[in-house]
């Protein structure tokens, strides 16, 4: 035992649990050398279910405390266009049929990318389900047996123009998205130089296109996005850029205009004075916010609602050649091939692939979250969005960083709550059992009271009252003390019964004739022989006060949205709807939390084990 | 055993009064004035002088500036009331009135409280049936392979906190095999021929909920019935009655099982207690017409009158069960003299 005794305690559980070393010691011994505290890990240890229990805690516990750092929360963050999505990690795998024939055209979706090869066949990739009913893979067939040579994602349907001039949508037409202007249907029906189509565009449920001829044709949902065009500039576009429901043109004459009819509060109507100048800007692109436009000179400007970074606009090593927008992102192509990207990288859209840095980029396409980039020896290079790896929940936010920020919040709290209560408990126990009488009469009563009444009704009924004029932070500190407050009896109850056996011995005695204070004697002498049981019971209330804080938060009465924690992230989850289709919302928070409270609760029944030997088995 | 039992019923009401007095303070933290709700319809058509004159009136006649001490008396139907001065409180059988279902407090609990109490006592007995012989089985076979595995069962039944079975099972029962409504105590729009269908279709919502509460408690109780067993078993008198001749069956079941009552007694009202206020997450999971999505909407609707009447319901609730558990001991135990 000597030679072990210096080892360090992890070194001597690791020898034990893989080498089989045990040290040859006679029962003598052992009484003589370990404390209750020590038997109690040395029993502990050679438990196999206890210690699967322990490791298995300590890495989820790892996990939602380091967590965070990487999957970093936004309590604001919401995107109507990522709602209830499965798990995946597909959205950006392009198929390989595709880049064996020759990319033609490639346009991405929030969620899903298409593309044609250049023998004008059509491929669809990523997460296609946009509601029930309606997914974009379901191809029309006449678009099928089409040759196609352009394409364009919106929302929530795709625009395709075949090479004989017909333009093709489908996906969700329930907003007239596939119905054409009047107009468009007489270019059309004309077709020749008149329909000579050179770029089609699609965004938030609605569709441009523009002709050789310089006319420009909106169409789709006129309640939420502009879709007109002013008189004044038919014939005279050369290129169009559509943002979330508005769209900016470039003009032939090398000026940029806000061609629409919303252009009294419009903040792309407040064109600057470089894009204005005649024969300045070469060409336009827009994210959902903002536009852009690229000067002659190479210069780019940005203006709109550029909140999420779209207007840092950084240095060029070269002269741009083409500019390209996202959702919430600009990329741009330069002369020497080479890519830059600036705006948002929430979901990696700036980073960019390192092999991309050696190569010579031909083509961009750029939509969404996603960027695809076609090099000269026609190898195609991805970055972006590629999928949430739980799903995302009803408000479009990632699964994953809510529980790895939920699983922070309800462990900081459950361990938070222990400790108020075990103090409560040690100080309130301590003092009726050492003291006892009326002291003793009067404490038990209260704690006969606070254990009798109904938990989950009183923490709700707290939570509520002294709740409603906390700001989130407070309220999660009043959890944590009404679960304290609350939960303190059982702890007095095993300190008080611990030191009303304890203050007989003969150490007490001899403490006292030593004229040591009594306080002294109880925290200082007392206590640390209790201290091993309180281990256990606070484990085993550690499950408690998560599975209760979890409830409460369930229930609405606990830590309030958006902060998540693993009781809230079910909140809502109680539906038919819910429990069926979006089961990645309730399955992975219930798992990993079903899987930490049995975590503790096998370490806290392997703890109990281990202190009395006798009750193995019980 | 009378005067035992009289002066338990003392401290009760001792006690009931306490509770009564924390949550009716807790109540006034909330900035809220009747006085001014009373009187809003007809701010518009009043004078500014006549308005604070009719104000400042029915303030004194509902007593709101009298302090907090008498405030609760006269809720609690202690003290007389400023207009008529008759007593008419908690006591007297007025619960209040709530401000959200606009009726009075006791018209809006009473079919809920039966549901409430039909759910809770089913699943207890439900619950109690299965336990109890399980526990045994367990102990008595402690250390078998059937033992082990009804271990890991129990441990991940008490582990997971109820909602989540509630879910579980909901995708089995509802959604997967659709065996069972998914939520509400009737079908909507139903018109019954007689009352044995409306029964039916009642049990039929009923059912899920009270599996699922019986599923909850298995975990809890089969553990405290085997452990109590278990302890029971190791004692002298029971290796004394083996070797007495006696049959296993009258070794377990008469000796063993009378003496491991004890603690089960104890365990089985502190869980009945918890049952009630976990019926508050099972009926809003199942939205069940029950106490606990009352108070719920309650809560949520800060109708405090209705709530604080339900709170003394659970208080009532939590109170008797004690009561019952140190009466119960008596008679299970005839070492324990209760009187005393």
């Amino acid at each position: 035992m000597s030679n072990n005794k210096k080892e360090f305690f992890l070194v001597r559980w690791f020898k034990r649990m893989f080498l089989g070393q045990r040290p040859e010691l006679s029962a003598q011994d052992a009484e003589k050398i370990q404390t209750p505290m020590r038997q109690m890990l040395s029993n502990f240890v050679h438990k196999p279910l206890a210690m699967i229990g322990l490791f298995v805690f300590l890495a989820i516990f790892v996990f939602v405390m380091v967590g965070p750092k990487y999957w970093v929360l936004d309590l604001s963050e919401q995107d109507a266009t990522l709602v209830n999505l499965p798990p995946s990690n597909n959205m950006m795998d392009v198929p390989q049929a595709m880049l064996d024939a020759g990319v033609a055209d490639i346009a991405a979706g929030n969620t899903y990318g298409i593309g044609t090869d250049v023998n004008g066949e059509l491929y669809i990739w990523g997460h296609t389900r946009i509601t029930d009913k309606i997914d974009i893979s379901n191809v029309p067939e006449e678009v099928r047996a089409a040759d196609l040579q352009m394409i364009a994602a919106g929302t929530d349907h795709v625009v395709a123009l075949g090479t004989d001039g017909q333009v093709y949508v489908w996906g969700n037409t329930r907003l007239k998205q596939d119905k054409f202007s009047n107009d468009m249907e007489k270019a059309m029906k004309k077709g020749g130089k008149a329909w000579e189509v050179v770029q089609v565009e699609a965004s938030n449920q609605f569709s441009a296109i523009v002709t050789s001829d310089g006319n420009c044709y909106l169409w789709g949902n006129g309640n939420m996005a502009d879709i007109k065009i002013r008189s004044k500039y038919e014939g005279k576009v050369a290129k169009v850029a559509l943002t979330e429901n508005e769209y900016i043109c470039l003009m032939t004459d090398g000026t940029v205009a806000y061609t629409g009819y919303k252009d009294k509060n419009s903040p792309f109507a407040r064109i600057p004075d470089e894009a204005k100048k005649k024969g300045n800007v070469v060409d336009i692109a827009s994210t959902a916010k903002s536009v852009a436009a690229l000067t002659e000179d190479g210069q780019v400007i940005v203006w709109g609602n550029a909140a999420k970074g779209e207007g840092n606009v950084p240095e060029f090593g070269a002269k741009v050649v083409g500019l390209y927008g996202g959702r919430y992102h600009y990329t741009a192509l330069l002369e020497d091939g080479s890519v830059v990207t600036w705006g948002d990288n929430k979901y990696k859209q700036l980073t960019m692939p390192e092999e991309l840095a050696g190569v010579k980029t031909e083509k961009l396409f750029v939509s969404n979250y996603q960027n695809y980039a076609l090099d000269e020896a026609g190898q195609l290079h991805t970055w972006g969005l590629k999928g949430f790896t739980l799903g995302t929940d009803t408000l479009g936010r990632d699964m994953l960083t809510r529980i790895v920020n939920g699983g922070r919040v309800t462990m900081t709290v459950g361990a938070i709550s222990v400790i108020i209560a075990t103090i409560l408990g040690i100080i309130l126990g301590g003092i009726a059992g050492y003291f006892g009488g009326k002291l003793d009469m009067l404490i038990m009563r209260v704690a006969e009271i606070v254990g009798g009444l109904p938990f989950i009704p009183f923490a709700m009924i707290l939570s509520a009252v002294i709740g409603t004029r906390l700001d989130p932070t407070q309220r999660m500190y009043l959890i944590m003390v009404v679960l304290g407050v609350l939960s303190w009896v059982p702890t007095c109850r095993l300190v008080r019964s611990q030191i009303l056996a304890q203050r007989e011995m003969e150490y007490v005695t001899a403490a006292k004739a030593m004229g040591i204070k009594e306080s002294t004697i109880v925290f200082r002498h007392i206590l640390p022989n209790v201290f091993s049981l309180l281990i256990v019971s606070m484990t085993l209330d550690f499950a408690t006060c998560m599975l209760t804080e979890s409830t409460l938060s369930y229930l609405g009465f606990g830590i309030p949205l958006p902060t998540p924690t693993w009781g809230n992230l079910l909140n809502g989850a109680n539906n038919s709807i819910v429990i069926q289709q979006y089961w990645w919302q309730w399955v992975f928070p219930a798992t990993i939390f079903g899987i930490c409270t049995i975590c503790i609760n096998l370490i806290g029944d392997g703890l109990r084990d281990a202190l009395d030997p006798k009750s193995i088995g019980r | 055993m009378g005067k035992y039992i009289a002066k338990r019923f003392a401290y009760m009401a001792l006690v009931f009064l306490i509770v009564s007095f924390l949550m009716y303070s807790l109540y006034n933290l909330i900035p809220s004035d009747p006085a001014r709700a009373e009187l809003e319809g007809m701010k518009q058509t009043l004078k500014p002088d006549e308005y604070e004159k009719m104000y400042q009136d029915l303030r004194v006649r509902m007593g709101l500036d009298d302090p907090l001490v008498i405030r609760y008396a006269r809720w609690m139907g202690l003290w007389p009331d400023v207009q008529d001065q008759g007593f008419n409180g908690l006591l007297q059988g007025n619960f209040g009135h709530s401000n959200f279902f606009k009726q009075d407090v006791i018209e809006v609990i009473k079919s809920p409280m039966s549901n409430t109490i039909f759910i809770n006592i089913f699943s207890t007995i439900a619950a109690l049936g299965i336990t109890i012989p399980l526990g045994i089985y367990c102990a008595v076979h402690k250390g078998k392979k059937i033992d082990s595995g009804v271990q890991v069962v129990t441990m991940v039944g008490y582990s997971m906190p109820i909602y989540i079975i509630a879910l579980i099972f909901m995708f089995f029962f509802c959604v997967f095999w659709r065996i069972f409504p998914i939520s509400g105590t009737k079908t909507a729009g139903a018109i019954y021929n007689s009352g044995w269908e409306e029964f039916v279709d009642m049990f039929r919502h009923i059912c899920l909920p009270v599996i699922v509460m019986t599923f909850a408690s298995l975990g809890g109780m089969t553990r405290y019935v085997r452990s109590a067993m278990i302890d029971a078993l190791s004692m002298d008198y029971i290796r004394t009655a083996r070797a007495k001749g006696l049959k296993e069956k009258v070794v377990i079941y008469s000796h063993a099982w009378r003496n491991a009552l004890l603690p089960i007694i104890t365990s089985i009202i502190g869980w009945f207690i918890s049952i009630f206020s976990g019926s508050v997450i099972i009926e809003n999971t199942f939205s069940l017409n029950g106490m606990g999505s009352l108070y719920w909407t309650g809560l949520n609707n800060l109708d405090f009158e209705l709530v604080l009447a339900i709170q003394m319901f659970y208080t009532i609730v939590a109170l008797m069960g004690s009561l019952i558990m140190d009466i119960s001991y008596g008679l299970v135990d005839p070492r324990v003299r209760v009187d005393k």
